[in-house]
């Protein structure tokens, strides 16, 4: 203990030392004991750890909370661990290491929205799936056939592309943005960014009827096509127009499309499948998530997929397609959106009835974060940059953050 | 069409069915999610989110065993899958949806850039690149090419601190530029001209500004409040410095003719000499370990950063003259000089990823990541590519 009273400084694991903190720690322990010096840790407040070369790594995870010590003064470093206490370790140490990561603490914004927030922006018509490009959200708007660029940081509306007709999903990839139009046939269109805003480029109108969902997999674009029922290929050639190949085996209507980092996953509404595809588009596995399936959202472990008809959320794992679980929504959950550690859950109510939501959920533990009465602001589609969810509306042309 | 199909209403029998399939899956009973060996208590909740993070499976589908104790060896793959999950949640790519490798040269963004770039570095918002005839400024999030700077001849190593860029200039003697990146663009100041000779890598301790100069020496540059700012050059122990890199305690540099990376102290000192392979260019530091590029032999060193210890020597996945390395948070990405194209690994588990081509005669040259994307410089293009 001399060690630390006498501001020796203690080791880190990167073999420096920390004077300040070990004697800051050794005032806590002292104050939670009463000021008995007798009782001072060797290891911060830890009578039991030798202050060696492990105390460092004990005093991290008792400094970012994983670990309370077995008493206030002990930590028991000989004890074996079971399976459940190791369950707490690790899964506080992820929620430690997200939050602390997380743009949101960085920029002190950690609360949860208890109410739709000021400053919506005005878009186009019946926008649809916004994307973000880590600055600014793509909104494309179906009924204007036009795509919206807003800044995320003042939510100001910077640009307004033209010609998109029907713009339906959008997908930041490549060189650009990408939207597909919701036409008979459907079509795929570019945006260059780096440019003056215009008119959009169609790099392919041969697409299956009524594109609504858009995903990149590194190399080709994949849409969902909703009216017959198919999903269209598209391949980035040197010269337009880009290649198609339209896919209708097993798909009645899709609505959606993910990549989970190795395939593409379509969302087939009316039959409430989530289906995983092959490079080729063909069917590899088919879950079945329930009735009117919505717009599904991947977290880097777990598919989200609303289901109006079950007012639920399934979690389903990627790869595997097991159900993980099935959370109980208030309305008729529409899209999901995750932000790194929460997923943005938009529902109309019951019947498409008022009052209409926004429910978040932390992604980690399944557990619900709250609810926001939207009253008769019905969402529609939403995404993340990381700080905030961007959420769409269905009969108003706007775009707000939570 | 009128309305989105999404939000038809829908017809009461599909609502019946939805029901009934709820109904069903409600039916299974188990005390803690899946497990029956574990009680709804307050532990549940963990063992639920590690369950739901993918970090365990329980021992069964149906039970977890609680009491159960873990072996040194179950404990690795728990921390495994615990540092895998949350670099896979918590990089930007998974908000913004981008979970793609991208696989060939035609899905590549291309930006125009000022002639031969060579190195580049992100600045938190923009991407700034050395070329022969200028430094090019791009915006991260569209590609934009915003500014051309000129003023930085022989421009080589790019490093953003101190709220400036600072560019190593390779002449004879060396310089070392500053561009102010709030001013109007123009021409970039000349801080220092007395650098040894050929002043390449650059890197940034906190104080000081490390240039490793090819001529075989390493210039120490202390930024001042006027101009010029005082320049310190060591030579002892030193033949071909190439590149340079901090790794938040010291800064280490590459002997590109000795085949050694060194360890420096804060005045330039060697501190310890590791082998590495033939001719080592410019690495990258991970946040625990440093990835060296050894061109000639193809080769990339993995070498803890703490002890200096190699940790792996990679080999194949289409090494080819290895120049640069970058790391964007969980990949680390290596330009091939020598066959146009580059190599991914997955970072914290030295796994290769993928080779992908970046056009016939791009020359690829550098890189850089903003955390979400790659961006690489296409010499003989005049490109800066995201990839």
């Amino acid at each position: 203990m001399a060690g630390l009273g006498t501001g020796s400084g203690m080791r880190t694991k990167s073999g420096g030392t920390v004077r300040g903190a070990a004697g800051a720690l050794s005032v806590a322990a002292g104050l939670l004991c009463g000021g008995a010096s007798a009782l001072l840790g060797l290891c911060g407040p830890f009578t039991d750890v030798a202050a060696d070369a492990f105390c460092p790594f004990v005093l991290e995870i008792f400094t970012l909370g994983i670990t309370t010590g077995t008493t206030p003064t002990t930590y028991d470093p000989s004890g074996n661990v079971t399976r459940l206490q190791m369950a707490a370790f690790l899964s506080r140490t992820v929620d430690s290491a997200l939050r602390r990561s997380s743009p949101r603490t960085i920029v002190d914004r950690l609360w949860t929205p208890r109410g739709a927030l000021a400053g919506a922006t005005t878009v186009g018509m019946n926008p649809v799936f916004p994307a973000c490009d880590g600055a600014d959200v793509w909104v494309p708007n179906f009924n204007s056939s036009t795509v919206s660029r807003v800044r995320g940081s003042d939510s100001r509306l910077l640009e307004t592309w033209t010609g998109a007709t029907g713009a339906s999903g959008a997908v930041v990839a490549m060189d650009g943005v990408f939207v597909c139009g919701f036409s008979n046939p459907g079509a795929l269109f570019r945006i260059r960014p780096n440019q003056s805003p215009g008119a959009v480029t169609a790099v392919a109108t041969n697409l299956g009827s009524g594109s609504s969902g858009l995903v990149f997999d590194g190399g080709r674009f994949w849409t969902a096509n909703y009216n017959v029922g198919s999903i269209s290929i598209v391949v980035p050639g040197p010269s337009l127009p880009w290649t198609v190949t339209t896919v209708t085996t097993g798909f009645s209507n899709p609505i959606a499309a993910l990549y989970d980092g190795a395939n593409v996953w379509v969302a087939d509404q009316t039959v409430g499948k989530l289906q995983r595809l092959d490079a080729a588009g063909a069917i590899l596995q088919t879950v079945t998530i329930g009735a009117f399936v919505g717009i599904p959202v991947f977290d880097g472990v777990n598919i989200w997929a609303p289901t109006l008809g079950g007012a639920s959320i399934q979690v389903v794992r990627a790869p595997s397609g097991a159900v993980l679980a099935t959370l109980t929504t208030d309305g008729w959950p529409l899209a999901a959106a995750f932000d790194g550690q929460r997923v943005l859950v938009a529902a109309t109510g019951t019947n498409q009835s008022p009052p209409h939501s926004v429910s978040l959920w932390n992604a980690a533990d399944l557990t619900p974060l709250g609810t926001i009465l939207l009253d008769s602001l019905r969402p529609n589609v939403a995404c993340s940059d990381g700080l905030n969810f961007w959420v769409t509306f269905r009969d108003d042309p706007l775009l707000l953050k939570f | 069409m009128k309305s989105f199909p999404k939000h038809r209403r829908l017809p009461a029998i599909l609502l019946a069915l939805a029901a009934a399939g709820l109904g069903a899956a409600e039916a299974v009973v188990a005390t803690c999610g899946p497990f029956t060996d574990t009680a709804a208590d307050a532990f549940c909740p963990f063992v639920l989110e590690i369950f739901y993070l993918g970090i365990t499976t329980g021992t069964t589908p149906t039970t977890y065993s609680p009491a159960d104790n873990v072996t040194r060896l179950q404990m690795a793959a728990f921390l495994s899958r615990t540092v895998d999950g949350t670099l896979k949640r918590r990089g930007k790519r998974a908000a913004l949806r981008q979970y793609w490798t991208t696989q060939n040269s035609t899905v590549l963004g291309l930006t125009t850039v000022a002639q031969s770039p060579r190195f580049v570095r992100y600045d938190g918002a923009d991407l700034w690149v050395s070329c022969s005839n200028g430094i090019s400024r791009v915006r991260a999030s569209d590609g934009r090419p915003l500014e051309t700077w000129t003023g930085a001849p022989n421009a080589a190593g790019v490093l953003t601190a101190i709220g400036k860029v600072l560019i190593a200039g390779g002449g004879n003697p060396g310089s070392l530029y500053v561009i102010d990146p709030s001013q109007p663009a123009g021409a970039a100041t000349t801080v220092a001209s007395n650098l040894g000779n050929v002043a390449i890598g650059i890197a940034f301790d906190g104080t000081r500004v490390f240039t490793a100069n090819t001529s075989g020496s390493v210039s120490l540059v202390t930024p001042g409040a006027s101009i010029p700012w005082t320049v310190t050059t060591v030579s002892s122990g030193f033949i071909t410095p190439t590149g340079a890199v901090f790794d938040g305690s010291n800064v280490w540099i590459t002997d590109s003719d000795a085949g050694t990376l060194l360890k420096l102290d804060p005045s330039g000192t060697v501190l310890q000499t590791v082998t590495v392979g033939s001719n080592p260019n410019f690495p990258v530091f991970d946040g625990t370990s440093l990835w060296v590029p050894n061109a000639t032999g193809s080769t990339v060193s993995v070498v803890r950063a703490s002890n200096g210890a190699v940790l792996a020597t990679l080999t194949g996945n289409g090494l080819a003259l290895p120049r640069a390395a970058a790391f964007d948070g969980q990949r680390v990405l290596v330009t091939d000089s020598g066959s146009d194209a580059v190599s991914l690994w997955k970072a914290a588990d030295l796994t290769p990823l993928s080779t992908i081509p970046t056009g016939a005669s791009t020359s690829v040259y550098a890189a850089a990541s903003d955390g979400v994307s790659f961006w690489i410089t296409l010499s003989n293009v005049n490109k800066l590519a995201r990839f």
